[in-house]
């Protein structure tokens, strides 16, 4: 049976982005024909659940038995990847948590694949995280991740915080998600379905449906490129199915 | 079920006659096909709405509404040609957008024939505009128009090898003419009985291009 994959999508600030590229990733994998499933710890209502209600499962995850439900059925239930979305301000605690069950350790050991995306925000409290979370990431994949999706800049223009920051953690991979059109943001929410189902014109329950033209175009542009980002750190490799190649999505 | 062709008539450069063929094209297609859409994304510069109130409306591309009001339109497949005379102002926004969202692929997919009609110029920035274009559009698709008025007969080297169509230069009291907003080029073939005028020729030996255009694009479909 194929190792489980962990992956962690969270930041202790809110509005960065964190649920956002969680559903990139369900659409990446989805794309990719890889199973997974996800969990929000969006708790009592989740955001993720609202676009991939199907594979989404809302969890506490600062209740026993979420925790349980998460980690104790990794390897007994099919879909091998799971995506944890973290609420904001519960990143570094969730990493404490797993840490005390056990689960770093394992991650470690090379029983599981452990991978944490942290979506950076803009201002220097937030870089602070990095270290924070770095301590956290001893035999994790940690993949810092720059979301220009609200029009967000990381000190560029000033190299050295720049490097201060981002050059902190010498194993992490930095990973840009870009703007998306933000007429097209919004049409995605207001419809309320993965981005997928967008660009192919469907419904939840993939009835026709009449999105803009444009609007689809952008975003079907725009996660053209924020794949061509998971190709490059070759998620795929990643989790253990090394196929991403033709892609239904891309058609 | 037919293909609909949207006709782009577009360049970088101001005043090189972008709506003399907006018009031209727009009451051929009217007399040919009994309906035409158009779009005038061209107002700072003469404009198609006042020659074609009937046949035209205006459009715009600064912003995602105006890129949705048009798109959304263009890619229908509702047998109505569509005419757009694109202002140079919003050459680069229209084509950077069409790369984006994928307006050509689509258009095939969805039985739309987009066919970009680049009126060439000599300078600098009608060579990049059309090096663009080649990189996006098929040859098939990209048409330059050889405006006699504009090019004087050096058209770039560039520019010569895919297809052409070529409009001649008027006289200067025949282009005043013309350029009345009144004046409709299918009323003058009406009305006009002697068929050996200068303008009655120039405008159906124009037609006929336009005629040729479309024959080649049911030629290429089939």
């Amino acid at each position: 049976m194929a190792k489980p994959v962990v992956i962690v999508v969270g930041a202790d600030k809110g509005g960065v982005g964190k649920t956002t590229v969680a559903r990139t990733l369900l659409d990446y994998f989805s794309a990719n024909n890889i199973a997974s499933r996800a969990f929000d710890t969006e708790s009592p209502r989740g955001t993720l659940k609202r676009f991939h209600p199907d594979l989404t499962e809302i969890v506490d995850m600062t209740a026993t038995s979420d925790q349980m439900k998460i980690f104790d059925t990794l390897n007994s239930v099919n879909p091998s990847v799971t995506v944890i979305d973290v609420r904001a301000g519960l990143l570094s605690p969730s990493l404490a948590a797993l840490r005390d069950i056990g689960f770093l350790d394992a991650a470690k050991g090379g029983q599981i694949t452990f991978a944490v995306f942290h979506i950076l925000g803009p201002s220097i409290a937030s870089l602070d995280e990095i270290a924070e979370t770095a301590n956290f990431m001893q035999g994790a994949k940690y993949f810092l991740v720059k979301n220009f999706i609200n029009n967000t800049s990381f000190f560029e223009w000033d190299q050295a915080t720049y490097n201060s920051y981002f050059h902190r953690i010498k194993d992490a991979t930095e990973l840009t998600i870009p703007k998306l059109n933000e007429m097209a943001y919004e049409q995605v929410e207001v419809a309320s379905v993965p981005f997928l189902k967008f660009v192919a014109n469907k419904g939840m329950k993939d009835e026709a449906a009449n999105y803009s033209f444009v609007l689809r175009g952008y975003v079907r542009h725009w996660l053209a490129n924020v794949w061509s980002e998971f190709d490059r750190i070759k998620l795929t490799d990643l989790v253990g199915s090394g196929k991403s190649g033709a892609r239904g999505g891309e058609k | 079920m037919s293909r609909t062709p949207v006709y782009i008539i577009c360049s970088p450069r101001p005043l090189v006659g972008k709506t003399l063929i907006a018009r031209l094209l727009g009451e051929f297609l009217l007399l040919k096909n009994g309906t035409v859409a158009a779009f005038d994304i061209n107002l700072k510069e003469p404009s198609l709405l006042e020659y074609l109130p009937g046949i035209t409306e205006t459009a715009e591309v600064d912003d995602t509404f105006g890129k949705m009001a048009l798109m959304d339109r263009l890619i229908v497949n509702d047998a109505i040609a569509k005419v757009i005379d694109l202002g140079f102002h919003a050459f680069d926004e229209f084509f950077k957008m069409s790369e984006e969202i994928g307006f050509m692929k689509e258009a095939a997919r969805r039985g739309v024939s987009p066919v970009i009609l680049f009126v060439a110029d000599t300078d600098r920035a009608s060579a990049g505009g059309y090096a663009m274009l080649q990189q996006q559009i098929p040859a098939t698709a990209l048409v330059t128009i050889e405006n006699e008025y504009v090019v004087r007969g050096e058209l770039p080297s560039t520019m010569s090898d895919g297809r052409i169509l070529r409009i001649a230069a008027l006289p200067v009291f025949l282009k005043t003419y013309i350029d009345r907003l009144t004046f409709s080029f299918t009323d003058y073939l009406r009305h006009e009985k002697d068929s050996s005028t200068e303008l009655h020729q120039w405008i159906r030996k124009n037609y006929f291009s336009f005629r040729e255009l479309e024959l080649n694009l049911i030629l290429q479909r089939s």
